[in-house]
This record gives C-alpha cells, structure tokens and sequence, in this order.
C-alpha cells in the first residue's frame, strides 16, 4: 500500500514537472514550426463596441426609449500572401425587425491586392460601397448617435459583393477614381434578380488649402436593379473642409461634410433629394461639439420615424437638426450626449430624443480614414 | 443598362491606362522621410543624387499626423521610404502606405527603410505584458531616439547602404557622405556635452517621454514627467505632485516642445519658479534649426540659457 503511494506521488511530481517544463516551453513553442500553430502570423484583431440610451417624445417607439447595445464590431486584418491583404470585419446588432436576440452581420470580408501594376488596386469580396463619405463610415466614427436621416432614407447600410478597382488619375492634385461592380444585393436599394448586378463610381479630389488645412470635393454615381425590370439611379456630391492646428497636439480642429444625394429611379414618385451637412469642433483638448442638419424628400418612411401619414404617393420630407457635444478622454474611448430634433411635411409627426453613447475601441484598430 | 456598363468598362480601361507608371523615369533617387530629422540625414547622404521630402513638419507631433491623401501622393513615387518604426507612425503611415499604391516601398520592400532597427540603445522597452491602463504605450519602446544624436550616425550608415542598393553608381558617393557626416556628428558631440554642462548639477521636469533619449544622452536628472501617460490629458492631482517634487528640488528646469500646451506648462513653470525651455521637437521645430545638425545646436543652446537661470 505504501509502495503504491509512493508511485502516485513519483507520477504526480512528474506530472506537475512536465506540466510546468510544458508551461515554461509554451513562449517557446508560440513561434515554433514544430507546433505548426506559430501565434505570429495571427491577424491584427480589434473589437468595438458601442452602448446608447436614449429616450424619446414618441412614447409608442420602443426601440428609442430605453439602454440598449447598439452595436459590436469585431475586425480582423492581415497580410495573405505576396499578393493580397484581407479585411474581415463581424458586426453584431438588434434585428433590424426589433426583435429579440443580436443579428450577427458580415460588413465586410474582402481581399486587396498588393502587387497591381500602374499604381491599380483590386478589392474583390464584400465591402462598403464607396458612395460619398458618410456610407463609408462604421457606426464607430459617425458624428451622430444615428446617421443622417439623408443617409437612412437613401443609402443605408451600404455593402455587397463585388469587385473594385481604384486609380489615382494623373492630375495636379490628389485624385482618386474607383469603379465598381457588384452583386446588386443591397437592402433597400436593389433587388436584383437572376444576372442583374449594380454598379458604380467614386471619384475624389483632395486640396491642400494650406498645411494645416484640406477641401475634398468628390461625386458618386450608382446604377442597379430595382423590381420588375426597373432601374435604380443615385448621384451624390460630397465635400468637406478639415481644420487642424498644425502647432498645438490636441488644439482646436474643424471637420465640415456636406453631402447631396439624388435618387433618380425609373417610374420614381415626387422628385426625391438627401443632403445633410455636419459640423465638429474641437474646443478643447478632449472634447468635441457637434452641429447637423439634414432634409430627406418624397422618400418612403424611414425606419425608427414610421410613425407617420405620408402622402398619397407614399412618400414624405423629413427636416432633422442635430447636437452632440463628446468627450474622448483618449483616442480608444468616448461618451457622447446628443439631442435630436426630426418632424416631417406632414401635421401631428415631430420627435424629440435625447441620447447618450458609450464606445470603446480594444486590440489592434487600423487607422481610419481621413 | 447594358450602355451605362460598357461606358464604365470603357472609363477603368482609360484611367488605367493612363495611370502614372511611377518615378521609375526620374534620375534622382526619390526618398520620402516621415520625420525631418530623418529627412535632414538622407541629404546629408544622398547630396545632389537624391531628391528628399519629409511628410511631417517638423512643428507637428508625428504621433497625430492627419493622414492626409496628398501625403500617399507624395509616397506613390517615391523609392525610397524612410521612417522612423517603434508605432511611433502606426496612426497614419500604414493607411498612407496602401493609399499610395507603391510596391517598391511596401514594408519588406528595397525601399522599405525602418530606422530602428539599427539603433541599440532602445530606452523604456516595456515589460512582456503591456496594456493601455498606462497610455498609448509604444510596445516595443521609445521611438524618440534621434533626439540622442549618437543614433544619428548609424542611422546614415543605414541610409548609404540602402541608396548604394537601390542607386550602385553612387554607392561610393553615399558612403563617403555618410562618413562626412559621422565625422560631422563626432566633432559636435562634445561642444553640447559641453554647452549643457551647467544643467547636470541641476534638475529638469519633461513635459512627454518624447525628451527621454536627450535627457539618457546629456545625464540628466529627471524629476518626471508632466504628461506621465502617453497620449492622456495628465490629471490635476499628479500635476501637483510634480510642482510639488520640483518645487522641493528647487533647481529644476522644465522642458517642452514647441507643440505642447505651451500655456498650461508657463503656469506649471511658474507656479515652480523654474525656468522653462521650450524646444523644437524636430528638426525645423523652430526657424534656426534648419538642419538635424542645427536642431540638436538649438536644443543645447536652449537648455544652456535656461540652466543660466539657476541660481548658482
């Protein structure tokens, strides 16, 4: 009976020691080709996530009254090969039904060549359409708690499978042109049916006002299928002017964005236009100001504002004005409260909300967009 | 429908066909620097083969460089990318890099040229595990070493081998500048040890670890820094405890650069009574320091002037 303990005992020490020899190797092995699990070669991961509460005059809206996870966004970047850079970026959302649970949300899952000739890029996948620059914003980077209600009514969530090719064009200044086809699978916008794909144009022109200071003027341009053999036409302008102090870290910055849409689709109702304009300003080291306005005309009813008689023709005009101020104590973090005002052409439908926005960012992010 | 595509087809196939082709016509080798201390070495190398353009002024902190597309114009014809490494560019130089569309300066490129990786001396290098509870932290240590002027020199020996691979007909040219140069730096060395002699019996306050190699290379004492974590506003109480300390010091200089919140530390410096230097934090940070060689003289004189305003 000893003996045998004293056997457990031999084989318990020698268990602990190969565990720890295994728990002193393990740094060792993360790198090492014999595991073929080499930890290097992960991808640079980030996740975000943002909490809003918000409360609203229009006591029958449920989703604008109460705290709610208004999204979470995981990212994950890397190198494939020689030739292709991958993006993969997960989001996690409420139905947009309202229902119960988290829909989860491939934003975008696209390769980006590496090695094109002539200064070319390809991106083949799922990606956000390059119309304009709010709708290549994520939720995360958006000036507002909810996007302009322009952006809503005729944009949306903007993304689909395809294939992109950007150029910059030989010009004096800063010039970019991207051309696009893609599936023509986006909610709210297209339905494509069999063969129909969408496909579009962006093209960018930057100015270096000054050294501190650029003005970017760009047009959009989108074409896809809508129902019963129809066409769906958008044309968007978009210009801002960026601000920063070129002497001061954290002094006073101006971001200004303008953006007109033009929804021109076959057998359209009305004469339908988005435009929204937003300005920020930093006053001081870590806190932001606010200030938007846009107008939505003879669109459908937007989600979250249905609560109205539109026209005969099923359209209305939304007027929305907007103000946040933020604090973010360091570039990973914010909190924001906003006030927001929305009424239509319609008598009996305005809505006032007040909210306030938690977002954090954990891990390795990638720069974002200028 | 089937026009609208085949006029889009038609305009790809036009802008690519007449996209730029590069730089690969130009004579000069074409370097793009992020910093100017680094810009400033290249010509100091590379003489009149080389044409050089720095991509951040040296009156702005490279941490926050807006990543302005007309920089990624700039680096699309470049052969030649210089910079700094450390994560001291990681905000803005990875989206300029794929902005630029560049293979030839693409990281593991020829013309990929990561500084850092010949300097030896790396301060702060943080333990294994790091998390943000301490600020925007660089991971794999102070970038800030070419405020210590001895990584000057392997920095050019770096940058005459690298234009020797890319331009060999003026690999003899770029060796002999680098050597000029090394020379340069070795003379002046002991003139600024000399010139800030007065401040090492004393003390000096900084205002971001940016400082940390100039006060390793001049021996410094450090009471600490105001901004104790990187790239997060400091916090009343430990301002205080700064003031505090220094003021029970009694000799104390404090020291910022030209884009600190040159106000709040005038206030810090006065509630002190020390005196304060306010130095460029690069090369062109301020008018008179026009070269990496006159920068590091500006700084020294700076330092000088306001140890002078010790008492004895």
């Amino acid at each position: 009976m000893k003996r045998k303990k004293k056997t457990y005992l031999v084989l318990l020490v020698g268990a602990l020691a190969a565990l720890l020899a295994g728990v002193v190797e393990a740094p060792a092995q993360a790198s090492s080709t014999a595991t073929g699990v080499s930890r290097l070669m992960n991808p640079a991961i980030s996740a975000n996530a943002l909490v809003l509460a918000q409360t609203s005059a229009d006591d029958d809206a449920p989703a604008a009254n109460g705290i709610d996870l208004q999204e979470a966004e995981m990212q994950f970047t890397s190198v494939v090969d020689p030739f292709w850079t991958a993006n993969m970026i997960l989001s996690f959302h409420r139905p947009e039904d309202g229902g119960d649970g988290l829909a989860t949300e491939i934003e975008e899952a696209s390769l980006t060549s590496r090695q094109m000739p002539a200064g070319l890029e390809l991106k083949l996948g799922k990606f956000y359409l390059p119309f304009g620059k709010h709708a290549l914003l994520h939720t995360h980077q958006w000036a507002f708690t909810h996007a302009p209600v322009a952006v809503q009514a005729f944009l949306g969530e903007m993304h689909d499978v395809g294939a992109e090719l950007t150029t910059s064009l030989p010009l004096p200044w800063y010039a970019d042109l991207k051309v696009y086809g893609t599936d023509g699978q986006v909610e709210g916008l297209f339905a494509a049916e069999d063969r129909d794909l969408a496909w579009g144009a962006h093209w960018t022109n930057l100015w270096d006002v000054s050294d501190n200071a650029t003005l970017e003027l760009g047009g959009s341009a989108l074409t896809g299928p809508l129902a019963l053999g129809r066409q769906q036409y958008i044309y968007g302008v978009d210009l801002t002017y960026k601000w920063t102090s070129g002497t001061r870290n954290f002094g006073p910055a101006v971001h200004w964005t303008s953006e007109l849409y033009l929804p021109r689709a076959d057998g359209r109702t009305g004469s339908p236009l988005g435009l929204y304009s937003i300005v920020q300003y930093r006053f001081a080291r870590n806190w932001w100001v606010g200030v938007g306005g846009s107008i939505a005309q003879d669109t459908p009813p937007v989600e979250g504002h249905e609560a109205v008689r539109p026209d005969p023709d099923g359209t209305v005009d939304y007027r929305e004005g907007k103000l946040a101020v933020t604090f973010a104590p360091s570039e990973f973090s914010d909190i924001r409260a906003e006030v927001s005002y929305i009424d239509t052409d319609q008598p009996g439908f305005e809505d006032l909300r007040f909210a306030v926005q938690w977002n954090f960012t954990i891990g390795a992010h990638p720069a974002h967009l200028y | 429908m089937r026009n609208g595509t085949i006029a889009l087809l038609c305009a790809a196939l036009l802008v690519g066909a007449v996209a730029t082709p590069g730089a690969a016509a130009a004579k000069k080798l074409n370097v793009v620097a992020t910093l100017t201390d680094l810009a400033s070495i290249a010509r100091s190398v590379g003489g009149d083969d080389v044409q050089v353009t720095a991509l951040c002024p040296g009156t702005r902190d490279p941490h926050y460089l807006p990543a302005k597309p007309s920089l990624a114009r700039k680096m699309s014809k470049a052969d030649m990318l210089v910079y700094d490494g450390l994560e001291l560019e990681i905000g803005w130089l990875p989206q300029l890099i794929r902005k630029a569309r560049n293979p030839r300066i693409r990281p593991g490129a020829p013309g990929d040229v990561d500084c850092s990786r010949v300097i030896t001396n790396l301060l702060e290098v943080p333990p294994a595990t790091v998390d943000r509870s301490e600020g925007d932290l660089h991971p794999m240590g102070n970038p800030h070493y070419t405020l210590d002027p001895r990584n000057a020199e392997p920095i050019a020996r770096l940058l005459a081998d690298r234009m020797a691979d890319l331009d060999p007909d003026h690999a003899e040219a770029y060796h002999r500048r680098a050597e000029a140069f090394v020379q340069t730096i070795e003379q002046h060395l002991p003139r600024w040890w000399e010139e800030t002699a007065a401040l090492r019996a004393h003390h000096v306050l900084i205002y971001h670890k940016h400082w940390s190699y100039l006060v390793n290379w001049l021996g410094l004492d450090k009471v600490g820094e105001i901004e104790n974590r990187p790239g997060i506003a400091p916090s009343p109480r430990h301002v205080h405890e700064m003031i505090r300390k220094s003021r029970r010091l009694g000799d104390v200089v404090v020291i910022c650069a030209t884009w600190d919140d040159v106000d709040q530390v005038k206030e810090i410096a006065r509630r002190i009574g020390a005196p304060l230097a306010v130095l460029p934090g690069h090369t062109g940070g301020v008018k008179e320091a026009d070269t990496y060689v006159h920068f590091i003289d500006t700084i020294c004189r700076r330092l000088a002037e306001a140890a002078a305003q010790l008492p004895e």
